[in-house]
């Protein structure tokens, strides 16, 4: 019941006039960078958050705009999916399968309806999901001293390592390349300057949304002239973007299943949309059996990955509100917005800052039903942006790569560094190295450090007091499964096909 | 091959440069038992390990781009560190422009569209940032003479 009346509170805020027209914008702005080339949410994030922190905004408003675009981009995302087959997101890929089938088929129209709907029908369960769980998990959470969260960091940075390129080895030196970064001007216990090189800009150390751009934007601008040639050439029709009653419960099943394992692969650091549509597609495809017609265009196979990709995306924000640990690259950029509006999630966000848990949870409702409005009759419109050309497109996230990095500090020095993490990013792509565990390393690096040294400064100096609590050793025995399981994996499926 | 094994080289050797430069990280006071040293020298040790690792079995196969594209990556580059030394002087609203028109003609536009398209962006964006949302954009000396 407390509940209830806290999220009554919650739409209360959600549904002011400035709220309710930021989530639009969020949504709105999420579904088109979701679904462009060379954008994504986790640069129109860091673009965005100089903006909102120059404008102004109080904590939630700016919160819900942002995390607005996150999931937005959830839906924007399987428009390029179905149409072009081009995935903006690794967590599209399954999606294009069965997606852009049923596109070749002429039925494009029918696989965006049921993208939408098995995105809303995620979307809000996960959000209901969240509301009822972020306040257990915070209250339990309480109990969490500095080893605990150092153990936990350590978790969050192994899985997403391990999870979010080829080789867990390069995810770990892209984390420790962030740590380092994060390591970088003056070290807030002793104040001694680490790493900075002389430069005076450097003593306050690197602006994650500096790294982030360069890293993310510029890079892209970069790797994008590779394939200059190629145009996103759309013509093909699509039919009406709807789904029939029927369809709809044929597939209901499906999305119910779909949103239960993406929120509970979600909430997980690493793993993350991209595993959760990807199980949620297997174990419909096992489910559906010889009579499904996977892979040649079943809305099955489009319902599943979106379900589980969309609830997954909400529920990675359980982590980072009740614990303040986000679990990948986007979710460690909207950490590094909240600690720059000064807030501090963690288990007494929830008590301390109720408008801003409460009111974005609020607005992730609207949101939702927002993108569902948005997306079946507009996506004609969508669809015209996807015709936009390179030339004009490209260039105009380097110009909003300028504003945003420019507006951080006011300083030409930043736009260097930018610049200089653009080409780091692009060479870093070229070499199969994952760049989320950077953005992730530096927000947390620092945090990271703090609870050590803490922790060490408690135990005076014992290096055990990290391995004393049930919890710390839970937590270092998943990081450690985190790094194993997936080579274990790996060369199981290869000793069969093998044999 | 041996063009594959340089990035794991090169993050091994940075990963020593972070060590031996955090040993030089010395405090008098000492207000936690293990200072400013330890997570640079965790960082060190993870990027070294990693860079040999990465050095030993390089990525299967780099496919670098044709000359034509390096070029062309060189180009921007240069864009973009010109834009971050010419914004002061020539201010946003011109360097913005030119910073666009070149990039836009990197990207195959011709330059009786790249440039119009170019001076609209960067008049928006002045619009949009500096009248309507009040973020300082630089105007830039040449202008202010």
């Amino acid at each position: 019941m407390d509940a209830l009346s806290q999220l009554g509170g919650g739409f209360a805020i959600a549904l002011q006039p400035l709220n309710l027209g930021l989530a639009f914008a969020g949504v709105f702005v999420g579904t088109v960078v979701g679904m462009l080339p060379g954008i994504g949410p986790i640069n129109a994030i860091a673009i965005l958050i100089p903006v909102t922190f120059a404008m102004g905004l109080p904590p939630e408003s700016a919160l819900i705009l942002l995390v607005g675009i996150y999931y937005g981009s959830q839906y924007g995302n399987s428009i390029s999916t179905i149409l072009l087959n081009v995935p903006g997101t690794a967590s599209a890929v399954v999606t294009a399968i069965d997606g852009y089938a049923l596109t070749k088929a002429g039925r494009g129209g029918p696989a965006l309806a049921m993208s939408a709907v098995a995105s809303f029908v995620g979307g809000t369960f996960s959000i209901f999901a969240l509301v009822l769980f972020a306040p257990v998990l915070s209250r339990w959470a309480i109990r969490f001293g500095p080893a605990e969260y150092f153990a936990l960091m350590i978790f969050a940075f192994s899985a997403l390592s391990s999870f979010s390129g080829a080789s867990m080895i390069r995810g770990l030196a892209a984390t420790a390349f962030g740590l380092w970064l994060a390591t970088v001007g003056l070290d807030p216990n002793s104040a001694i300057p680490r790493y900075t090189f002389g430069q005076i800009e450097l003593l306050d150390g690197m602006d994650f949304v500096v790294v982030t751009i360069g890293l993310f934007a510029v890079s892209e601008v970069f790797y994008l002239l590779e394939e200059t040639g190629r145009g996103q050439a759309f013509g093909a029709s699509y039919g009406k973007v709807m789904i029939t009653l029927a369809e709809f419960r044929h597939t209901s099943w499906t999305m119910v299943r779909g949103s239960v394992l993406g929120f509970l692969v979600g909430v997980l650091p690493g793993a993350g949309g991209t595993i959760a549509s990807f199980l949620a597609y297997s174990t419909e495809q096992r489910i559906a059996g010889p009579e499904g017609r996977f892979g040649q265009g079943d809305l099955r196979g489009v319902a599943a990955p979106e379900s589980a990709n969309n609830a997954a995306a909400n529920g990675a924000m359980i982590p980072l509100l009740t614990l303040g640990v986000p679990g990948s690259g986007t979710t460690a950029v909207l950490l590094g917005a909240l600690l720059g509006l000064g807030v501090t999630p963690g288990p007494m966000l929830i008590q301390e800052e109720p408008a801003i848990f409460w009111g974005l949870a609020a607005s992730m409702y609207v949101g939702n039903v927002f993108l569902l409005l948005l997306n079946l009759p507009m996506v004609g419109i969508f669809v015209k942006a996807l015709t936009l050309p390179r030339w004009f497109l490209i260039p105009g996230v380097a110009a909003l790569a300028f504003v945003a990095v420019y507006a951080v500090n006011g300083s030409a020095f930043d736009l260097v560094l930018m610049t200089l993490f653009g080409v780091v990013g692009y060479l870093m792509r070229k070499m199969d190295f994952p760049i989320a565990p950077v953005v992730l390393g530096l927000v947390l690096g620092p945090l990271m450090e703090r609870n050590l040294r803490r922790a060490m400064a408690l135990s005076g100096g014992e290096w055990s007091v990290l391995f004393d609590s049930g919890i710390a050793i839970t937590l270092w025995g998943l990081a450690l499964a985190s790094l194993l399981v997936p080579g274990i994996l790996r060369r199981a499926a290869a000793g069969r096909t093998r044999v | 091959m041996m063009k594959g094994r340089i990035p794991g080289l090169f993050l091994a050797v940075a990963g020593i440069a972070i060590g031996i430069e955090a040993t030089t990280f010395d405090v008098n006071f000492m207000t936690d038992p293990i200072g400013p040293k330890a997570l640079p020298y965790l960082t060190a040790l993870t990027l070294a390990v990693a860079g040999l690792h990465a050095a030993v079995r390089p990525p299967p196969h780099v496919t670098w781009p044709p000359r034509a594209v390096v070029w062309k990556l060189t180009g921007a580059g240069a864009a973009f560190f010109l834009y971050a030394i010419s914004l002061g002087f020539l201010g946003f609203f011109v360097s913005t422009t030119l910073v666009v028109a070149a990039l836009s003609h990197l990207y195959g536009a011709a330059p009786q569209r790249g440039l119009p398209t170019a001076t609209l962006l960067s008049t928006v964006l002045w619009l949009l940032f500096v009248q309507l949302l009040d973020l300082p954009l630089p105007i830039g000396q040449l202008w202010m003479r």
